[in-house]
C-alpha cells in the first residue's frame, strides 16, 4: 500500500561504516534482518522497559519474540550511553517496530528505530572519542536525560545505572544468544551431572576462558 | 525531496547531513516516467478541491488516454483501493471519460464506438478479476463501491451491477461455507446495495429482496457463535444481542431492512454524488458498460500434507468469528452504525486504518482530513472553519470522536484484532500529536466511558487491552491522568474489575517508566493504597537473602560461586556436597527441592541487574541448569518456576520474562508452565483453595501456549521448505531426462521416484518431521492441560484439591445482578470464566483441530454432568469448536 503513503519500515540511508560487506549487501541484509538499533534513548531507561515496549511488537504464534536486547555502552566508563539494539527472532517483529514504535516516546522520550545489520562484536559501545555515541561529541543543548544531569532529582536512579553495567565483558561471547531454535533433545541419564551436550560445547568453552571477576563486591544482593 | 522524509523523526536532520554514516548516494532525486506523473496526478486527485479537479483531469486523461491507456487504469484502480474516500470522485471522472469527448476536434478518437471510460473500465475489470481470484477481499469490495457509484452514474448498466452483487449473495448459500468467508460477501453485496440500491431497485426490485434475504439467513444461521465475542460478557443469557456494541452483520441487516422498507428512498446522505451533477448521457451514443459475470472462485486450501496425530488436518486458519464493534458514544455525537451513513462512515475509517498501518502518521493526517470528501455538514466544522448556514439536516457529527470510536472499536474486536493492538495505539498517539485539543477530550471521554463498563462486565480481554492502551498513551503523554476521580472506588474489593484496572494500570505504568515517577503522578489517597500501588520499587527478592535463614551460608555458599564465574561443573559439585549436608544433618523433607530452589534463587540473583545479566547467567550454566531440570522430572520443572516466582514476586514482569527464557533454553516446557498455573500438584503445605486465572496467569499461559504453537509453526515452515526443495531437485532431475539422476541416486540406476521413497532419503527432511511430530505432541498437550486446567478450577468435583463454590453462582443471573455486593472470591471466579472463554475463541482454530482428543480427555471428569457449570463449559466448548453453529 505505499502508493500514497511512504510506508514507514523502510531502513534508513545509515551505513554502518565499520561493517565489511557491500552496500547491496548491506541492503540485502537489512531485507531480512531481525535487529533494530534504537536511538535517543535516556541513559537511565532500563533493559526491562525496552523490554515492556517492544514486547508489544512481538509475534509469539509465528515464533517470535524477543531475542535478547544489548545496551549500548560507553566505551570507558561501561555505563549506558543512549542506544541499544534489540534482536527479534523474526523480520516482521522487527517491521512492526519500524512502524509503531520508532517515533514514539518511551521514558518520556522520543526514541528511534532503525533496521539493523545485526549485532557484531564491539558493537556495543560507542563510537564517540570520549567513549560515548558520536552524537554527543557534538550535541550543545542541555539534556538531563543523556548525561546532562545535573542536580537531579532521581539519585538513587542514576547510581543503580552507573553500576549495572560495570561487569560488561569484551570479546567474543560476551553477550549472550537469547536462546536458538526449539531442538530435539535426548533423555539424559543422571541427574544432577548431565554431561554437556554437544550444543552447548561452542559457548560454555568460550565462556569458560572468561575469569574477569571485577563485579562480585558490586552486587548488592 | 527524498532527502527530508519527514516521518524520518525530528531533530536529526541537520546534524546527520555531514555524517559518513549517512550514505548521501541515494539521495538523487528519482527520476520521474510520464507514466508515473500521470499515475500521480491520478492519485492525489482532490487535493484542494475535487468537484474543480475532476473536469480538468478528465481533460487531461482524454489526451494522454491513446499512448497511456493502462496506465491511467493502473491509476485509477491504485486510486480506488486505497483512498476509499475519494471513490465518488473517481466515479465521477469515469462519467466525464465515458461521455461525448470533450475534445473537440477529435481525430483521436478513430473508434467512436469505444469511450475512454469504457477502455478504462474494460482494463479496470482486469485488475478486478485479479483481486477476486486472489480473494482479496477489501480490494474486491471497494472496487465494487466504485463499479455501484458508476451505476448511479449512469456509466455500468444496472442489470450487471445486480448481477455482480447476487454473485457475492450467492457465496452465501455455498454448502458449509466459512463464517470468514461469508461475511466478506456479505459485506461485498450489502456496500454495494447501500450505495446503488435506489437504481437496481428501481428496474429490479426482486433482486435486492433476494441479496437482503440471502444475508438475513446467514446472519441468523450464525447467531449462537455471537455470544463469545461480544465485548460486554454475558456468562449467564445466551443472547446474540448486547448493550454498547453493534455486530457488524447485524448492522447490515438493520440498515438494508430500513433500506427495504422505504423503497431506498433515503440516498446514502453522507457521501457526495459529483456525478449527478452531470447532464444526462445519450444511452444510444454512451450505451453503458456491462460488467461481465462472475463467479467468486472457492477458497484455496493448501494442503501440506503434514500429518498431527490422528491424519487431524493442523492448519490454522483465522477470521472466522462475528464482529462486535464498541460503542463510546451516543448517536448525536457518532453516526449510528445501524443507518446508511453510520455504516458507511465506519467501512470507510476501517478500511482507512487497515490500508494506512504502513504509516500511522499519514493516516492519522487523513483521518483527521477525512470531512472534506464527505457532505458539508456530515461532521461538525472545526473551530474557526468557514461557517455553515443553520442547515436542519446537517447531522455534526463529532469527527474526533467518530475516529476515535472506530479506533478503539478495531482495538476491542474480539477473539483479536486483524492488526497489532500496538498499532491502534500509536495511531491514537499520533491523533492526539496533530490535534491535541480537539482528539485529547474524545479520548478522556473514551477512558471514562470504558471504565464505567468495567462493572458492567466488560470482557477480560477488552479490559485487558484498555490497561495496555491506557498505559502506553499516558507514558506518551506525560502519565497525565485525573486520577482522583476514581478515589471513590478504592472502597470496592481489591479485585473489582475497576480495582484491578487501577493496580494493572499502575503497574504496567511503572514498567514502562519506574516506580517513583508512577507514584508521584498519583494523588495521596492512592500512594498509600498497596492494592494500587506497591510501596516499593519492583525488585528481586531473594527468600535465603535474610541472615536468619536456615539456608543463609549454603545460599551464600553458591551465590559467591556464581559471581566469581565459576565452571558449572564446581558449581554442580558443591550442589552435589551440600546435597549430602543436608540429607544427614536436616530434617528437611524436601532435600531435591530445597537444592534446586537455592541453586535457581542464587542464578536468578547474579541476572537480576538486567535481562542481559539474566541471560548471560542462564547461558553460562545452561549445563547446570539441564542438570536441575531432568525432563522427565515435573516436580524439578515446577521447583524451578515455584523458585522464580518467589524470586520476583515484587516484579511480576520479571516473571513472564525468565518464564519465557527458560522455555526458549528448553530447561522447562509449556506444559509445565501450564502445570504450575493451575497448581495441579500442590505440595504438601498447600490447603486447597480455588485456583484463579486472572490477567496476570493469563499472560503467562498466553505465552505457554504461543511458544507451544510458534513451534510448531516453524516446524512446518521448515517442513514445507525442505519438500520444496526436495520437489524442485526431483523436477530438475526430471527436466534434464535423468542424465544428471545418477548423482542422486546411489546405484545409480534409473527408477521413479517417488514421493514418500524420497522423503525417507533426506536425512534433513526426516529430522524435520520428526521435531514436526514431537513438537504437535506438545502442542496438543499443552492445549490439554491449559482446558483441563480451567475444567477442575471451574467445575471441580468432589474430591478435586481446589473446590470452588462461587462457579457456579457467579454465572447465574439474579446473582449477577447484586454484583455490587460481590467479595474478591466472586469477582475472581467471574474472571476465570472470562479467561476460560477467551481461551476457547482465541485458540479455537488449534482447538478445531483436536477437538475430539482433547474433548475427550479434558470431559471426562465432567462426563455427562448437568450441573450449570459443566454445561456452561462444553456450550463454550461447542461454540468454539464450531460445534453448535
Amino acid at each position: 500500500m505505499a502508493n500514497v503513503v511512504q510506508p514507514l519500515d523502510q531502513p534508513s540511508n545509515y551505513k554502518d561504516s565499520q561493517a565489511k560487506v557491500d552496500r547491496k549487501k548491506q541492503q540485502d541484509f537489512l531485507s531480512k534482518s531481525s535487529t533494530l538499533y534504537i536511538g535517543n534513548l535516556s541513559f537511565y531507561t532500563t533493559e526491562e522497559q525496552i523490554y515492556e515496549l517492544f514486547s508489544k511488537c512481538t509475534s509469539p504464534e509465528d515464533g517470535g519474540g524477543i531475542k535478547r536486547i544489548i545496551m549500548g555502552l560507553d566505551r570507558n566508563t561501561r555505563t549506558p550511553c543512549g542506544f541499544c539494539f534489540v534482536e527479534y527472532y523474526t523480520h516482521a517483529e522487527a517491521l512492526a517496530c519500524m512502524k509503531y514504535i520508532s517515533g514514539t516516546k518511551l521514558d518520556e522520550r522520543i526514541i528511534r528505530c532503525d533496521l539493523d545489520l545485526g549485532y557484531a562484536e564491539g558493537r556495543q559501545f560507542g563510537r564517540g572519542k570520549s567513549g560515548g555515541q558520536v552524537r554527543d561529541e557534538h550535541r550543545t543543548d542541555y539534556d538531563p536525560g543523556r548525561g546532562g544531569w545535573g542536580a537531579q532529582a532521581q539519585l538513587e536512579r542514576r547510581r543503580e545505572f552507573e553500576e549495572r553495567y560495570a561487569d560488561a565483558q569484551e570479546g567474543p561471547g560476551a553477550v549472550a544468544t537469547g536462546g536458538g531454535e526449539w531442538k530435539a533433545t535426548e533423555v539424559p541419564t543422571t541427574t544432577l551431572k548431565r554431561a554437556r551436550s554437544p550444543d552447548d560445547d561452542g559457548d560454555i568453552s568460550r565462556l569458560g576462558h572468561r575469569s574477569r571477576l571485577d563485579d562480585q563486591e558490586r552486587d548488592g544482593m | 525531496m527524498n532527502y527530508d522524509r519527514p516521518y524520518r523523526g525530528g531533530g536529526g536532520r541537520r546534524r546527520y547531513r555531514d555524517r559518513e554514516d549517512y550514505d548521501t548516494h541515494d539521495r538523487r532525486r528519482e527520476y520521474e516516467s510520464p507514466e508515473q506523473i500521470l499515475k500521480n496526478n491520478i492519485i492525489r486527485l482532490g487535493e484542494v478541491d475535487p468537484v474543480q479537479e475532476v473536469p480538468r483531469l478528465a481533460k487531461q486523461l482524454q489526451e494522454d488516454a491513446t499512448s497511456m491507456l493502462p496506465t491511467i487504469s493502473e491509476g485509477i484502480r491504485i486510486a480506488v483501493t486505497e483512498q476509499p474516500y475519494k471513490i465518488p470522485f473517481y466515479a465521477a471522472l469515469l462519467r466525464l471519460l465515458h461521455g461525448p469527448s470533450s475534445l473537440g476536434t477529435d481525430t483521436s478518437t478513430a473508434q467512436p464506438s469505444s469511450s475512454v471510460g469504457k477502455q478504462v473500465l474494460e482494463d479496470f475489470w482486469k485488475g478486478f478479476q485479479g483481486y477476486l481470484d486472489k480473494l482479496s477481499w477489501r480490494d474486491v469490495r471497494l472496487c465494487i463501491h466504485f463499479f455501484a457509484h458508476l451505476t448511479v452514474a449512469q456509466v455500468i448498466s444496472t442489470e450487471s451491477m445486480a448481477a455482480l452483487l447476487q454473485s457475492f449473495a450467492a457465496v452465501l448459500d455455498e454448502f458449509g461455507v466459512s463464517y470468514g468467508r461469508g461475511k466478506h460477501a456479505a459485506l461485498c453485496a450489502s456496500e454495494g446495495l447501500m450505495i446503488a440500491g435506489a437504481v437496481i431497485q428501481k428496474s429490479l426490485s426482486s433482486n435486492t429482496a433476494e441479496i437482503i434475504a440471502a444475508i438475513h439467513g446467514f446472519n441468523e444461521s450464525m447467531a449462537s457463535s455471537k455470544n463469545i465475542v461480544q465485548p460486554l460478557t454475558s456468562l449467564t443469557s445466551g443472547s446474540s444481542t448486547v448493550d454498547y456494541a453493534d455486530e457488524l452483520l447485524d448492522s447490515v441487516i438493520a440498515v438494508l431492512k430500513a433500506l427495504e422498507a422505504s423503497e431506498f428512498a433515503d440516498p446514502p446522505a453522507s457521501f457526495p454524488q459529483p456525478y449527478l451533477e452531470y447532464e444526462d448521457l445519450d444511452p444510444a451514443s454512451s450505451p453503458p458498460f456491462e460488467l461481465p459475470s462472475i463467479l467468486v472462485p472457492p477458497e484455496v486450501i493448501e494442503l501440506d500434507g503434514l500429518p498431527s496425530d490422528g491424519g487431524e488436518d493442523a492448519q490454522v486458519k483465522r477470521d472466522e468469528w462475528p464482529e462486535f464493534w464498541f460503542r463510546l458514544f451516543d448517536n448525536a455525537v457518532t453516526p449510528d452504525p445501524n443507518t446508511v451513513s453510520g455504516f458507511l462512515i465506519r467501512s470507510n475509517l476501517r478500511d482507512m486504518i487497515d490500508i494506512f498501518e504502513v504509516n500511522r502518521k499519514e493516516c492519522a493526517r487523513l483521518l483527521l482530513e477525512y470531512p472534506k470528501w464527505c457532505v458539508l455538514g456530515t461532521f461538525k466544522p472545526r473551530a474557526g472553519g468557514p461557517a455553515v448556514e443553520d442547515d436542519p439536516s446537517a447531522n455534526n457529527w463529532q469527527l474526533e470522536s467518530v475516529i476515535i470510536e472506530a479506533t478503539l472499536g478495531y482495538l476491542f474486536l474480539l477473539p483479536e484484532p486483524d492488526q497489532k493492538p500496538v498499532y491502534f495505539i500509536a495511531l491514537i498517539t499520533e491523533l492526539c500529536k496533530l490535534s491535541p485539543s480537539t482528539v485529547g477530550p474524545a479520548v478522556g471521554k473514551s477512558i471514562r466511558r470504558l471504565y464505567s463498563c468495567l462493572a458492567e462486565g466488560l470482557d477480560v480481554e477488552v479490559a485487558r487491552r484498555f490497561v495496555e492502551w491506557f498505559a502506553v498513551h499516558m507514558s506518551n503523554f506525560g502519565f497525565q491522568w485525573v486520577w482522583k476521580e476514581w478515589i471513590p472506588d478504592l472502597v470496592l474489593p481489591e479485585n473489582h474489575p475497576k480495582r484491578t484496572f487501577m493496580r494493572r494500570a499502575v503497574e504496567s505504568e511503572i514498567r514502562l517508566s519506574y516506580h517513583e515517577r508512577i507514584l508521584k503522578a498519583l494523588p495521596e489517597a492512592m500512594q498509600d493504597d498497596p492494592n494500587v500501588i506497591a510501596s516499593q520499587q519492583p525488585g528481586p527478592d531473594p527468600e535465603y537473602e535474610e541472615p536468619s535463614h536456615p539456608y543463609h551460608d549454603a545460599y551464600h555458599s553458591i551465590l559467591s560461586l556464581l559471581r566469581g564465574r565459576s565452571r558449572a561443573e564446581e558449581v554442580i559439585a558443591q550442589l552435589d556436597t551440600l546435597k549430602t549436608t543436608l540429607d544427614t544433618s536436616h530434617t528437611d523433607m524436601h532435600v531435591d527441592s530445597t537444592i534446586r530452589s537455592l541453586a535457581i534463587q542464587s542464578l536468578l540473583s547474579i541476572g537480576s541487574r538486567s535481562f542481559s545479566h539474566f541471560l548471560n547467567a542462564i547461558e553460562r550454566y545452561l549445563p547446570l541448569l539441564r542438570g536441575l531440570a531432568v525432563p522427565t522430572d515435573l516436580d524439578a520443572k515446577r521447583d524451578i518456576l515455584v523458585a522464580t516466582a518467589a524470586f520476583w514476586k515484587r516484579n511480576k514482569h520479571m516473571i513472564g520474562i525468565v518464564f519465557d527464557k527458560l522455555m526458549q533454553y528448553q530447561i522447562v516446557d509449556p506444559t509445565d508452565i501450564v502445570a504450575w498455573i493451575f497448581n495441579d500438584t500442590p505440595s504438601g503445605n498447600d490447603i486447597a483453595r480455588p485456583v484463579y486465572i486472572k490477567a496476570f496467569e493469563w499472560e503467562l499461559l498466553k505465552g505457554a501456549l504461543d511458544k507451544a504453537n510458534g513451534r510448531v509453526t516453524i516446524a512446518r515452515k521448515k517442513v514445507a521448505a525442505l519438500r520444496k526443495e526436495q520437489d524442485d531437485s526431483i523436477a530438475r532431475a526430471k527436466a534434464s531426462g535423468g542424465a544428471d539422476v545418477g548423482n542422486m541416486e546411489v546405484d545409480g540406476e534409473m527408477k521413479p521416484l517417488k514421493q514418500d521413497e524420497s522423503a525417507t532419503e533426506n536425512p534433513q527432511l526426516t529430522t524435520a518431521l520428526k521435531a514436526f511430530t514431537s513438537l504437535t505432541r506438545e502442542q496438543r498437550s499443552v492445549l490439554a492441560k491449559t482446558l483441563e486446567g480451567f475444567v477442575s478450577c471451574l467445575s471441580p468435583v468432589p474430591g478435586d484439591a481446589h473446590q470452588n463454590t462461587h462457579s457456579k453462582t457467579v454465572i447465574e443471573e439474579h446473582t449477577w445482578e447484586r454484583r455490587a455486593s460481590w467479595t474478591n472470591e466472586e469477582w475472581m471466579t467471574w474472571e476465570t470464566w472470562g479467561w476460560y472463554r477467551h481461551f476457547c475463541r482465541l485458540y479455537s482454530p488449534y482447538l478445531r483441530n483436536y477437538s475430539t482428543t482433547l474433548s475427550t480427555v479434558a470431559f471426562v471428569k465432567i462426563e455427562g454432568f448437568t450441573t450449570p457449570t459443566a454445561q456452561s463449559i462444553k456450550k463454550i466448548w461447542d461454540i468454539a469448536t464450531g460445534q453448535e453453529a
